[in-house]
């Protein structure tokens, strides 16, 4: 094949454009990389080399910040990887049913006072976080929640992310309406025509939508700092925050190997699920 | 700005059925909307519950303490508009993280989703291993907020990073950029672009809602490559474009992490990476001026509810939906 | 929309009303035992010392049950101050002296005048925790703004040890560019830093007080006299150029020049010393700073690195006092805590665990015995003292990167300053 193709102009003039774009992504990759090389270069440097040799290659190699990360706090750092894994679990099924379901209604159905209440959900995305926290966390600690996972969940399962919504709102709406009709004509109501038509045609928004739960709650620090108070409670970023103390010693070796440790699930869950996005139109056979 | 959602009612709705005249003559709605409306509701129920349990009494608590001297370990005590009159009239410091989150804005959002949509285009199909690079792409925004990050960005910005040892070699001799007043900004600009992933993705997402059927339609019809962008991709992927941007131009506002964590919380050097959050968080926190930080936060809303304002506005322009015909 | 600012209404009711109401109510445990929550900032090592002191704490009290909320000190006080705000303080507080006062003067704290026993400790040092003649807070140890110095790079510059009894600023300054030119461009003579204790030991010198009667004590001459010394230091190639001098300053202490081996000279608290002595290497020195050659004290102080405090609020203020002396005045809980928040300032504490100190605290304690005869009363910042820091370093990074000229930037300090502190 190869020497047909080399003799073939064109397609030898593709595989080498195609080449070309294997060399520049790697290329770029590379460069864009190099922050995340160095802290795994660094994890693997004894301590006290972190910062007193600068380069990428380490001079010599050692577990040990591994082994110490794992082991420096009250508990395993698995035990802080379950407990993170727990709540974005929740988290990913709270907002990919509750942002669904809203979605749909605003994209497709009309109802009193849409417009005010579409405003308001994109409103509630403007305001930032800092001044909320206060009356939030008062009204979390009226309702015996503190340091449960209730008000790190529940808010997801009540579709507090507008984010989403509006993002499904979107993809919803790229959608030819004529597949609505199609389905009312075959008397589907509205919850089959979302279950049955919509939600499978928004695999790729859905799919977006679990990847940046799942990586945004894994990476949530704040929240997950003020409403998990018990250090049995702590999840990865707050685990992570405790290697470091700015006001006096901070143990950056094992700080930077439980970051890598930690950005593994991350990592598997996108490369998992990126996969989903390519599904969606191209394979569901619209014509 | 309600006008401009585009969400148009009445013109998606297929044709409403006749209204039946009842009574006094007062149209009542047709059996067939009441369904839907009601079906409506009962899609946003979670919605509606968490708007009035979380949402609504925290906004309108905010909005109330703009008004007050609240200092989080006292009572709040009403002051009117004092905060407001404050902050527009003897803050500069208010006008200086004003300035360097406009500059922020303008410069980053831009660059970030042109960079986004370049790479979203390269990875979409007609490679091997692209599930591969999707995920190498995506690395640097999985670490975006991450406290290491301070680290890592002085190993390339700062006196010996990775940028001085390249110019180095060619006998150039730079500074810290991450220190510096003139350069500090465009090193955060630049961190916020190296995290183009949540747009890239969407962005994927968005190439792939786009039927196959169109793309070989057009590929029979003898369209380039580059034709096809622009008639079928690039017009298809509009409310893609828009959402990326309305959200972009509103995270970035928001933006807060980057500078607490390269500048150590501090906004430095000399405020040149104030930005508004981080402002308001040092008032709010760092001070003990929760009704200022309050008057603040609904300054920002206002501002960005403008700018998401003119973006709908300008979007019936150039947003093209597929359920819209 | 009627219907909606009805909601609103009522929302803004029930939040303020809640807010003002029950304090928690959850004190005690299911099992009967008194629940203590104790909130402090730090990293690893300093949970698992303070784990430890809690277990024997509760083995010694078996009716109490305390919780330790811990967090990193960049997040500390905003999580703090949202639990202060809904009412759900923790019951022991650690705090530090530049948030005292708005923790103290805002009614956040309970008085612990005659509730602690206090007849071991260092009675110079209690002061510092007392606000309107009310004993807020207790000093959980001792620091002091020293100089450290590294023999080993100094040497190998060339230079020799300066003698910290008679030197001056200016002695300072020459040095460092020396050690520079003789480091051969590998090294720098001196790191500086805009720690407002460093301005304060300045100006003490020159017979200013950083707070005078609810003012400002500094007269924009001192303050002048103080940015000369690091534009000198980076005109002589001294210390390095301001952008870069802020990098390693923005860096923490493991990236210092003097924990990397890169600089004869720094300033730090002392109770940097034995990590900075883990990251070099090398063995550092602490010396006295400098002095102005008309001097009449050194300006030296003894720091609080830490306060405890017991919420004006809890439900338990015996179990909490019982708490905080044990932390205090127990021998036990000092030999677990040894030095982690200061040098303990129980006398009789210090006596029982000085074999256990590690080298750089032993060294410390000498330094310290050796200045005790020359040492000020800290002051409490009043209200607003918290935003200090940041105004010092906002203009003084302005003047060393020559944004801003030295008149121009002291008398907007000394307003901005001012400002602050008025409320």
């Amino acid at each position: 094949m190869a020497t047909v193709s080399s003799r073939n102009p064109v397609l030898y003039r593709r595989r080498v454009t195609r080449g070309a774009k294997h060399l520049m992504l790697i290329g770029f990759g590379l460069v864009m990389l190099y922050p995340l090389l160095w802290m795994i270069s660094s994890s693997l440097k004894p301590e006290e080399l972190i910062f007193r040799e600068p380069g990428l290659i380490p001079s010599e190699i050692t577990l040990d910040n591994y082994l110490e990360g794992w082991n420096a706090l009250a508990h395993p750092f698995s035990y802080y990887l379950w407990n993170s894994a727990l709540i974005t679990v929740l988290s990913v099924v709270g907002n990919l049913a509750a942002c669904s379901l809203a979605a749909y209604s605003f994209a497709r159905l009309n109802f009193p006072l849409k417009k005010l209440w579409f405003a308001l959900m994109l409103g509630t995305i403007m305001l930032p976080l800092h001044v909320v926290i206060v009356p939030q966390y008062i009204m979390f600690s009226q309702l015996d929640m503190i340091n449960t996972i209730w008000p790190l969940i529940l808010p997801k399962f009540l579709a507090h992310d507008s984010f989403f919504i509006f993002l499904m709102v979107q993809f919803i709406r790229t959608l030819p309406r004529e597949l609505d009709e199609a389905a009312a004509i075959d008397g589907a109501g509205y919850w089959r025509t979302f279950f049955r038509v919509i939600l499978p045609l928004c695999t790729p928004a859905l799919t977006t939508t679990a990847i940046f739960t799942f990586i945004w709650t894994w990476n949530d620090f704040f929240s997950q700092l003020l409403y998990l108070n018990n250090p049995d409670n702590f999840t990865v970023p707050v685990a992570l925050r405790s290697f470091l103390d700015s006001s006096g010693e901070s143990s950056w070796g094992p700080m930077f190997a439980m970051s890598i440790i930690a950005l593994g699930p991350i990592f598997g869950f996108f490369l998992a699920g990126q996969k989903y996005l390519i599904r969606g139109m191209a394979t569901t056979g619209l014509k | 700005m309600v006008d401009s959602l585009s969400l148009k009612p009445e013109a998606a709705a297929p044709a409403p059925a006749p209204a039946v005249k009842r009574g006094r003559g007062r149209p009542q709605p047709s059996l067939r909307s009441r369904r839907e409306a009601w079906a409506a509701h009962l899609f946003l129920v979670p919605w509606f519950i968490g708007l009035f349990l979380i949402t609504i009494g925290p906004i309108v608590a905010s909005f109330y303490l703009s008004f007050t001297d609240y200092s989080l370990l006292e009572e709040a005590k009403w002051v009117g508009l004092d905060n407001y009159v404050k902050l527009f009239t003897e803050d500069p410091r208010f006008w200086t993280s004003l300035k360097v989150t406009a500059i922020y804005v303008v410069v980053s959002v831009p660059l970030q989703l042109a960079f986004a949509l370049a790479l979203a285009l390269l990875l979409d199909r007609g490679l091997r291993g692209l599930s591969f690079y999707r995920s190498i792409y995506y690395l640097p925004s999985l670490l975006g907020g991450s406290v290491a990050i301070a680290i890592l960005w002085r190993k390339i910005f700062g006196a010996n990073g990775l940028i001085n040892a390249i110019l180095g070699v060619f006998g150039i001799e730079g500074t810290s950029y991450v220190n510096d007043p003139d350069t500090a900004l465009s090193t955060l600009i630049l961190l916020h672009v190296w995290t183009f992933g949540a747009p890239m993705v969407i962005f994927l997402a968005g190439l792939r809602q786009i039927p196959s059927s169109y793309y070989e339609a057009a590929s029979i019809d003898g369209a380039g490559t580059v034709q096809q962008f622009k008639a079928i991709t690039l017009p298809l992927l509009t409310p893609i474009i828009f959402f990326n941007l309305v959200l972009e131009i509103i995270k970035s506002f928001q933006s807060f992490t980057q500078s607490f964590i390269v500048s150590n919380g501090t906004g430095g050097p000399t405020d040149s990476t104030l930005f508004y959050t981080l402002y308001l968080y040092t008032k709010g926190f760092k001070d003990y001026e929760m009704g200022y930080a309050s008057a603040l936060a609904w300054v920002l809303v206002v501002i960005i509810a403008g700018l998401t304002g003119i973006n709908f506005l300008a979007s019936k322009y150039w947003v093209f939906y597929g359920d819209s015909k | 929309m009627r219907s909606l600012k009805t909601v609103a209404a009522l929302a803004v009711a029930a939040l303020t009303l809640t807010a003002c109401g029950s304090g928690g109510g959850d004190g005690e445990a299911a099992d009967g035992k008194v629940k203590l929550r104790f909130s402090y900032w730090g990293a690893d090592s300093r949970q698992k010392l303070t784990e430890q002191a809690i277990a024997l704490f509760e083995k010694k009290n078996p009716d109490i049950d305390v919780v330790g909320e811990f967090s990193d000190w960049a997040s500390y006080y905003e999580s703090l101050a949202t639990k202060v705000a809904a009412n759900d303080a923790p019951d022991v507080m650690t705090l530090e002296i530049r948030g005292l006062s708005e923790y103290a003067g805002r009614g956040a704290l309970a008085d612990l005048s005659g509730k602690v026993n206090t007849a071991d400790l260092d009675q110079g040092v209690l002061p510092s925790g007392q606000v309107e003649g009310k004993q807020y807070a207790l000093p959980t140890g001792v620091n002091v703004f020293a100089m450290l110095a590294n023999k080993a790079t100094i040497e190998k510059a060339g230079e020799k040890m300066p003698d910290d009894a008679t030197w001056t600023w200016d002695d300072y300054i020459e040095l460092s560019s020396k050690i520079s030119k003789g480091g051969g461009g590998s090294v720098y003579g001196t790191e500086y830093t805009f720690n407002p204790a460093y301005l304060t030991i300045f100006a003490a010198q020159r017979g200013e007080q950083f707070y005078n009667n609810g003012k400002i004590g500094i007269t924009p001459e001192t303050l002048k006299a103080w940015w000369a010394n690091f534009d000198k230091l980076i005109k002589t190639k001294g210390s390095p150029d301001a952008a870069k001098m802020a990098e390693v300053a923005a860096a923490g202490q493991e990236q210092s020049l003097i924990a990397t081996n890169t600089g004869g000279f720094g300033m730090w608290w002392t109770n940097q010393l034995g990590a900075m002595t883990k990251s070099s290497g090398q063995e550092l020195t602490l010396l006295r700073l400098p002095k102005l050659p008309d001097a009449q004290k050194s300006g030296l102080f003894l720091q609080p690195a830490m306060h405890w405090t017991i919420s004006s609020k809890t439900e338990h203020p015996a179990e909490a006092q019982k708490f905080v002396d044990f932390l205090l005045n127990d021998p036990e809980a000092g030999a677990i805590l040894l030095s982690d928040r200061g040098l303990p300032i129980n006398s009789k504490v210090l006596a029982a665990i000085k074999d256990k100190l590690p080298p750089a605290d032993q060294q410390t304690l000498t330094f310290i015995d050796s200045i005790k005869g020359d040492l000020d009363q800290v002051v409490v910042p009043p209200k607003g003292g918290g935003k200090m820091e940041d105004i010092i370093r906002r203009y003084s990074e302005a003047v060393t990167s020559g944004q801003q000229s030295p008149d121009e930037a002291a008398t907007q300090l000394l307003a901005d300053a001012n400002a602050a502190i008025a409320g």
